[in-house]
């Protein structure tokens, strides 16, 4: 039995939830993406605006008692999915510069969509108090009755508004 | 309680090599990641159109992971539960902030996970992507008074699953096994109905005999999960620092 490039779910599950485990067993918390990009628009704005920032509600916390906001744990896991995902690329040939779009969508139309959809995820983790994984995965096993809900209703949202952008996609 | 894990706050090791080792755990998400085809766009975004049902079946598998190893590691007293950080719940934030979010995954295609590892094998929607998640994120802090007492709303604490039903926490486990493979199956039907059987690689059969022991395996603990009473896995009386999230987290504090 060979997997290759793309593996059945379950196995690429199992090791995606073999990942969070070790964050529990080591760490003693899970794994997660969105904090460390929240600590990263903190940093540059703080480059620019540094007592702006400090004095920010939601940002200040970063900065506080003269705190490094990229010196956190959520920065490390993020530097290791990026050479966790560059090296499976790269191992099995896969590394491309392209734009991925359904057959029946322009690429800058395409490009146009991401930027939007980013801009409205960027927003709904924040509320959320973290993404799929960090609130999604980490919570589910930790049986926490906020992430289920958040998970259902991401499917709920997508579901919503699947058939407006079906063009993109299918 | 003197048990070992989790290593960085029983002192076993270091902050600072705590946070080295985040590097390789990372490392085997975005590994995995990859392998599961979510650096591409196409593939979650077809989730919600039922012709790719990999995203919700890679979170099943990934959630019970987790699940049955935390739970059982308490379990074993192998872990002291009281020093991991449970994730707090505001009902209703989480409950708006996943439709959104789900709304910006099915347009943008990713979510920022995936994304992240789309822009480490070259995806130029990938890269975009990231830059408008870094876009609602400055927004969201930037005008955080706007929100603020809303984000703040609906806490709950460290609020679970079975405390939520009344049944025991062995017994919230085996159900959420039986949700996800009742869940994995019916999608997949869903799947081959309406778009017909196409996937013949993973659904192979030395792949799917493989799939079904896991799920077996999967399900025999959960069985024997249901048999132990909540106080095996965790002591609700104790509230450490770690364990309740105090109404007044420094993460929500409004001026």
């Amino acid at each position: 039995m060979k997997f290759g490039t793309r593996w059945p779910p379950i196995p690429a599950g199992i090791l995606i939830g073999i990942s969070m485990l070790l964050a529990f067993v080591v760490a003693g918390r899970g794994i997660g993406a969105s904090g460390a990009m929240t600590r990263l628009v903190a940093w540059v704005q703080h480059s620019l605006f540094p007592a702006a920032t400090e004095q920010s509600a939601y940002f200040g916390k970063y900065f506080a008692g003269g705190a490094h906001p990229l010196n956190d744990y959520v920065v490390f896991i993020l530097i290791g999915l990026l050479i966790g995902a560059f090296v499976a690329a790269w191992l099995s040939g896969e590394l491309r510069v392209e734009i991925l779009r359904g057959p029946n969508i322009s690429s800058s139309n395409r490009l146009l969509l991401a930027l939007f959809g980013g801009i409205i995820s960027g927003f709904a983790a924040r509320l959320a108090r973290g993404c799929t994984s960090g609130q999604g995965l980490v919570g589910g096993a930790e049986l926490s009755v906020g992430a289920w809900v958040f998970l259902m209703c991401v499917f709920v949202g997508g579901w919503m508004v699947a058939w407006f952008v079906r063009k993109q996609w299918i | 309680m003197d048990l070992a894990a989790p290593f960085a706050k029983t002192g076993v090791i270091s902050a600072a090599m705590n946070l080295w080792l985040a590097i390789p755990i990372g490392f085997i998400f975005g590994y995995a990641l990859f392998h599961a085809g979510f650096t591409d766009s196409r593939r979650i975004a077809w989730a919600f159109y039922f012709k790719d049902v990999g995203v919700p079946v890679v979170m099943f598998s990934a959630i019970v992971t987790g699940m049955l190893g935390l739970w059982g590691m308490s379990l074993a007293g192998l872990i002291d539960i009281s020093l991991v950080y449970m994730l707090p719940t505001y009902l209703l934030p989480m409950a708006v902030g996943g439709v959104l979010f789900g709304v910006g995954m099915v347009i943008g295609g990713y979510c920022p996970g995936t994304a992240i590892a789309a822009v480490a094998t070259g995806k130029i929607d990938g890269i975009v992507f990231v830059g408008g998640f870094l876009i609602g994120s400055l927004v969201f802090g930037d005008f955080f008074p706007v929100w603020g007492d809303f984000f703040n709303s609906d806490y709950m604490g460290a609020f679970r699953l079975d405390q939520w039903m009344g049944i025991g926490l062995g017994a919230t486990v085996l159900v959420i096994v039986i949700v996800a493979v009742v869940g994995t199956i019916s999608m997949i039907f869903v799947q081959d109905l309406v778009w017909g059987e196409k996937d013949t690689f993973t659904k192979s059969r030395p792949f799917m005999k493989l799939q079904g022991a896991l799920v077996a395996i999967a399900i025999a603990v959960g069985i024997i999960f249901a048999f132990f009473p909540t106080e095996s896995f965790i002591d609700d009386t104790v509230e450490t620092p770690y364990y309740i999230v105090p109404k007044a987290d420094m993460t929500g504090m409004a001026p």
